[in-house]
């Protein structure tokens, strides 16, 4: 299966004034095509940082981190910056919508970026929005949406340039059981058509979903098993 | 969606703070564009009061600015000479002497007579009524101020009084007969003008008073300049100095304008800090306010650049609406600010300390584009270079 990013030996530290904190220890971990991942850990176990890492929005202080092939170190912050844009969706626990765009507008945003052309990138968000259910909430702002709703524009919004990989940083980490399910079966189904996904969660129903759980301890992998 | 668009949906979406922005940057931006209206005047004023005339070029006596009294000796002489030049239209010869008003039932009233040789008086005033009085024997034009104080009109009588300030007086009044009222552009708040003959004049004077002049207004040939013409005079006569008008502007920006060029700059350099302080203090706040929105459109690789063109937006925005509400806030501003420093004594009526000019405008733009440009810098700074993946998890753990 071909490789989208591969984290060899990775480990990260924090400088602090009290001294240095290691978020994430030799960690090593390949994503491919149709992978579905879920990381499980404690509060402070490097989740979030290993996803960063992967994400290309953080490099490691040791170890490397290579994207379709190529060190993401030894990228500049533009072409990191391109990657993000068109090879990884992001998805935030905290949604991270603008409140100033209405929820199509907010779909638009990463094509326009990707200059995408106008009509297609119309074309794209109504599919989108379809695809998330939510195309009757096309021009609400996310101050009208419920927790849920807007989760599933930031889904629509990370999926907006095609992208290979989608990385969910507690995606229902804001919401109540009911709809975190929902959620969780949204990323089965852009798993299902063709998107790996990396989810960093502490809702177990959610990486159960995953086909791989990969728990983490102090920075450290601490174990790997098939999920569904 | 443009980086426009976005700084516009931002601005709307925080209403408070853009209308905070706006009106700050209005009532601050109004004081900055008064005080570039009042840098220059002055001296703008100044300068129309002088071309209003027709005549553009002034010869006095000695050294010194028209403005002071340097009377001219052997004026007729003078005259004649500078009216035989070849480059020479017209010519006039301006004389103001201090003089008492009589007015029967009323103390006498200090006022200035004015004596020219000029049928229309040397362009020194605008008849408002009547005519001029080169048709009566000692026939006077005298100010509106005057007219109104005292209730005379053309057709009527007003006695006036030489008055020599250097020895007692026992000059008779003389009678002269009102043919005109005017505005003078030259008059100052209470100093009532009483226009007249030279030769009335020298009557007022009992006779006794010399062949002088303050002033010769001269006025060029078709298409010669006014350096010319008072290049001309200098050769004939040495003895006396010629300034085209624009030389006494410039003589009264370097000489007598410049406390309020320095004192606008002064005033324009804080107004403009406060700007600065407001605009950039808003948008950090509203950027740090966002760090995490921020964050994230980086992280869905929304581009620096795209970042800091919609900050650079949002503080034109802000700023450009602030600064063309600044101007009809400042012009009636320097409406009410002008006719408050009007009432100064000894003050022209033609003078003007704020004067609206095309230049002040592109001015008031050009410092207030740079004002949001620099305003922006930090907080597109804070934007553009803050860690990614820090501020995420600083904004979970919050």
């Amino acid at each position: 299966m071909t490789t989208i990013v591969e984290a060899r030996g990775v480990t990260r530290l924090f400088p602090m004034s009290a001294g240095p904190v290691t978020a994430v220890r030799d960690v090593t971990l390949a994503v491919s095509i149709g992978d579905y991942v879920a990381i499980g850990g404690p509060s402070g176990c490097g989740k979030s940082t290993l996803l960063h890492l992967l994400g290309c929005v953080d490099t490691p202080t040791s170890g490397s981190v290579l994207f379709e092939g190529r060190d993401v170190a030894a990228l500049s912050e533009r072409e990191r910056s391109r990657i993000r844009l068109i090879r990884i969706g992001f998805v935030f626990q905290r949604f991270f919508l603008l409140p100033m765009l209405t929820a199509s507008e907010n779909i638009e945003l990463p094509q326009a970026e990707a200059g995408v052309p106008a009509v297609e990138r119309r074309a794209r968000t109504r599919a989108l929005l379809e695809y998330v259910e939510l195309a009757h909430r096309a021009d609400h702002l996310p101050s009208q949406l419920s927790g849920g709703e807007m989760q599933r524009i930031a889904i629509a919004r990370a999926l907006a340039n095609r992208p290979a990989l989608v990385l969910a940083d507690e995606p229902t980490g804001e919401l109540d059981e009911a709809t975190g399910e929902h959620i969780a079966a949204l990323f089965d189904r852009v798993h299902a058509d063709g998107t790996a996904i990396v989810v960093v969660t502490h809702n177990p129903g959610l990486a159960a979903r995953a086909r791989t759980q990969v728990a983490m301890r102090s920075g450290a992998l601490a174990g790997q098993g098939a999920g569904a | 969606m443009s980086s426009f668009g976005l700084a516009w949906k931002t601005a709307r979406r925080y209403k408070a703070r853009a209308v905070l922005a706006i009106a700050g940057v209005a009532i601050i931006g109004a004081l900055n564009f008064d005080m570039l209206l009042l840098s220059k005047g002055l001296l703008l004023s100044f300068a129309d009061m002088i071309n209003a005339q027709g005549f553009d070029v002034r010869v006095v006596g000695s050294a010194g600015l028209p403005a002071a009294r340097l009377p001219i000796a052997e004026a007729s002489r003078l005259l004649d000479e500078i009216r035989r030049l070849p480059v020479v239209e017209e010519a006039a010869m301006v004389r103001g002497e201090a003089a008492s008003i009589l007015v029967p039932g009323r103390p006498p009233t200090a006022g200035v007579l004015f004596g020219t040789d000029h049928r229309t008086g040397a362009g020194a005033w605008t008849l408002v009524r009547g005519t001029g009085f080169e048709h009566v024997r000692s026939g006077a034009v005298i100010s509106t101020a005057l007219a109104s104080a005292f209730g005379v009109e053309p057709g009527m009588t007003l006695r006036v009084k030489g008055r020599l300030s250097d020895r007692l007086s026992a000059l008779p009044p003389l009678d002269v007969t009102v043919t005109g009222v005017g505005d003078f552009r030259f008059e100052a708040a209470q100093e009532f003008i009483v226009a007249t003959t030279l030769e009335t004049l020298s009557a007022a004077f009992g006779g006794l008073s010399r062949d002088e002049a303050d002033l010769v207004l001269v006025a060029s040939r078709a298409r010669v300049s006014p350096e010319r013409t008072a290049a001309a005079i200098r050769r004939v006569r040495p003895d006396v100095r010629a300034f085209s008008n624009q030389d006494v502007v410039e003589n009264f920006n370097r000489n007598n304008f410049a406390y309020f060029r320095q004192i606008s700059t002064v005033l324009s350099a804080t107004t403009g800090a406060f700007t600065f302080l407001l605009v950039a203090t808003l948008l950090t706040v509203s950027v740090n306010q966002r760090l995490g929105e921020v964050a994230a459109l980086r992280a869905l690789g929304i581009s620096r650049q795209r970042i800091g063109a919609t900050l650079l937006w949002e503080s034109a925005l802000l700023v450009g609406a602030g600064g063309a509400l600044a101007i009809p806030i400042g012009l009636a501003l320097a409406r009410v600010l002008d006719d408050l420093l009007r009432r100064m004594p000894r003050l022209p009526a033609g003078a003007h300390f704020f004067v609206f000019e095309p230049q002040a405008l592109a001015s008031q733009a050009g410092l207030l584009a740079a004002t949001a440009a620099v305003a922006a810098l930090y907080p597109l700074w804070v934007a553009v270079s803050l860690p990614i993946a820090e501020t995420l998890r600083r904004e979970i753990v919050s």
